[in-house]
């Protein structure tokens, strides 16, 4: 008799370290989606030693299977086999943080209540032991009637027990098919816990006060004017870092394109296949690769303040700003991830419970100036922006960067503002936001969520950014021009004819017809804008390409060049991944056209007041 | 309910209480229900006891609590929902 599939779900409370332990018991081998959203997109990963084929899914953290936003709403459409095409899980693995046990079990006796077979993994237990909160597993585990494992998930301590009790259950359990019905709240809520308590007094002593000093760090963290700071400098570092300290790797990266590209061109005799390789391949690759070290420090900034536990803080701090737009603490991580790329910031939104606060968070989170603007605002502000000091400690080209992400945020507040600002005052949805134990991010699950991240932009690098980069070079090739051509080679090829068609759309804005060219490829991701005006220019290497553009554009265009990618929605991704959060074509289409129409005016007015200026 | 009970978010900073009800509230609406039993599943129930830590920076709003161990960030509509009695310190 060969075995079917055995599913198990991993269900527990936000930041219970579930994705942690998801990643010791899979290894590096889990299918996550597309886009790195922590854990709102459903990672699937493969259990094996148990006896029989079996995979592991990571559920997004949920409280209760009965009040539920939208990504709690999630979770249980997977627990009760809801989702199109899949059944419910055959043994549910909960997840409880040993350090906050009372909370954890309440949602262990309502998935009980589903008569599934079920796992607990006591998670943390190293932290649980550290504060003097002894667990009689045997006991809890009597009492619970399920098997309980004490797990430390980052440190892969306790996971071998684990998935021995997964074995166990591999054994036994029968794989089903089919849904679940949510059983009718059988008992209230105090009922729940006054259970809770019995279990608990029966099998756990805990002085349960958190140690001193996590109390310490919140009355600085938290603290209503000090904690801003804290907040700024972080995020000034955070800034500074993807510049300052990116430079000699972007540095190295460049100077070894311009070799390949130099050692590639001595190689190869002239001809189609020389200027292919050297102009097609090497120089628009290269030009968008050179941005990956500054990928790179971004998300790790990201990953750390949110594997940390402080995430939660900044929005507790930035709620009440925020409610002035509109908006809550809630929209903060999304519009944080969306300073990395809007499409994981949009996924996260599922967090928030308000229907229309998230519409607006998912609207306006595209404003947020993400990594794939910064390939073209550093060329830009390369080109034109002097490297000349201000007051001694900035630089002027900082302060240009600064003011591009700034006006990304004003803008977002303002937009928020006037689509929320009809509503009645008073928005009837709770905050309630947990602020979990800070933490040290674990290394092991940091740069595992650091090379997920930089592998989706590698991959995207190899794929679509290289097929474009070559349908690029060959509309920048053909046709020829003719022998006795007096203009640059371009303008006699294809490329050339599709920028004049649009150019006279986007003459008031000052664009050239090259900068016209550049946008078309850069729908499908903005940076290859800066691989497209390598080609259409022909020169490899950043700064060959910058003194090209310094030459062949006026400071006033340049601008206006930068205010149009500020605000063009030039992402198709982005555009899909709105279609599919709001299910709404007409929200979708709002959200294009309000974009590309602040673009077009935002451009048409920085020309205008530069050439005032100038 | 005890004719003593004070709404969480007139509690000062750093003062043990414990819950005495869990009100329903006008801000809410229809949801209110709703937000209560939210509250009750993340631990605030009659008898249970908390701690203000602290306070954003414009009119006491959100506040964050400790309760069984959790910190929770809340709204001073929601916290206005929890009638507490004040412990003697």
């Amino acid at each position: 008799m060969s075995l079917s599939l055995l599913r198990f779900a991993l269900v527990g409370n936000p930041n219970c370290g579930k994705t942690a332990l998801f990643n010791s018991l899979t290894g590096a081998r889990a299918k996550v989606a597309n886009y790195a959203g922590v854990t709102v997109e459903k990672r699937l990963g493969t259990l094996t030693g148990l006896g029989r084929p079996a995979e592991l899914i990571d559920l997004p953290g949920t409280y209760s299977l009965y009040v539920a936003s939208p990504d709690e709403q999630v979770a249980r459409r997977v627990i009760l086999g809801e989702m199109a095409g899949e059944a419910a899980p055959d043994v549910l693995v909960a997840v409880v943080d040993a350090t906050n046990i009372k909370l954890g079990l309440r949602l262990v006796l309502e998935l009980q209540a589903l008569g599934l077979p079920m796992i607990l993994a006591l998670n943390l237990a190293d932290a649980a032991r550290r504060r003097g909160i002894t667990i009689d597993t045997a006991m809890l585990s009597q009492q619970l009637g399920m098997p309980v494992v004490e797990t430390v998930a980052v440190r892969k301590h306790g996971v071998a027990e684990l998935q021995a009790a997964l074995a166990e259950c591999a054994a036994n359990a029968g794989s089903r098919s089919g849904k679940l019905a949510l059983p009718e709240r059988g008992e209230a809520v105090e009922d729940l816990y006054a259970r809770i308590d019995k279990v608990l007094a029966a099998c756990v002593s805990a002085p349960s006060h958190a140690p001193a000093w996590q109390d310490k760090l919140d009355a600085l963290v938290m603290h209503p004017v000090l904690g801003l700071v804290l907040l700024a400098a972080i995020l000034l570092l955070m800034f500074q870092a993807v510049f300052a300290w990116a430079a000699p790797v972007m540095d190295a990266i460049d100077g070894g394109m311009g070799w390949l590209g130099e050692t590639a061109g001595a190689l190869l005799p002239a001809g189609i296949l020389h200027d292919f390789v050297v102009d097609g391949l090497i120089a628009g690759v290269g030009g968008v690769l050179v941005f990956l070290p500054q990928i790179i420090i971004l998300f790790a900034f990201i990953l750390a303040l949110e594997d940390s536990g402080y995430l939660p803080r900044a929005a507790f701090l930035l709620d009440r700003m925020m409610r002035g737009v509109g908006l809550s603490g809630r929209s903060f991580i999304p519009m944080l991830s969306s300073f990395a790329c809007a499409v994981p910031g949009i996924m996260s939104t599922r967090s928030i419970a308000d229907p229309k606060e998230r519409l607006v968070t998912i609207l306006t989170a595209p404003l947020m100036t993400c990594s794939a603007r910064l390939p073209v605002y550093a060329l830009v502000i390369g080109a034109f922006v002097p490297k000349q000091s201000v007051g001694g400690v900035f630089n002027l080209q900082g302060l240009t960067l600064f003011a591009l992400y700034l006006a990304g945020i004003v803008s977002a507040a303002l937009v928020a503002w006037l689509m929320r600002r009809r509503e009645s005052a008073g928005h009837g949805f709770p905050l309630l936001l947990e602020l979990p134990n800070y933490r040290w991010p674990n290394a092991y699950h940091f740069l595992l969520g650091l090379k997920e991240r930089a592998w989706i932009f590698l991959s995207r690098v190899g794929t679509v950014i290289l097929a474009l980069s070559i349908v690029l070079w060959f509309l920048a090739t053909y046709p020829h021009a003719p022998v006795d051509a007096t203009l640059p080679a371009i303008e006699y090829s294809f490329a050339g004819m599709l920028g004049k068609v649009m150019q006279p759309l986007f003459e008031p804005l000052g664009f050239s017809w090259q900068m016209c060219i550049a946008l078309i490829p850069a729908m499908a991701a903005r940076e290859v804008a800066v691989s497209a005006l390598a080609t259409v220019y022909a020169v490899g290497g950043e700064d060959a390409l910058g003194g090209a553009l310094a030459h062949d554009w006026g400071l006033p265009v340049a601008l206006a060049y930068l205010a149009w990618f500020v605000y063009a929605p030039q992402c198709l991704s982005t555009i899909a991944v709105v279609r599919r959060e709001t299910n709404s074509l007409r929200a979708t289409v709002i959200f294009t056209g309000y974009l590309f129409a602040l673009a077009y005016f935002g451009a048409l007015l920085v020309r205008q007041i530069a050439a005032l200026w100038a | 309910m005890s004719h003593s009970a004070t709404p969480l978010h007139l509690l000062p900073k750093g003062a043990r209480a414990t819950i005495v009800d869990i009100a329903s509230h006008s801000h809410f609406g229809e949801l209110d229900a709703q937000v209560t039993l939210r509250l009750k599943e993340l631990g605030f129930l009659p008898g249970a006891v908390l701690q203000v830590i602290g306070f954003g920076l414009f009119g006491a709003d959100p506040v964050a609590v400790r309760i069984n161990g959790t910190k929770f960030g809340l709204r001073r509509s929601e916290a206005a929902k929890i009638l507490t009695t004040l412990q003697p310190a």
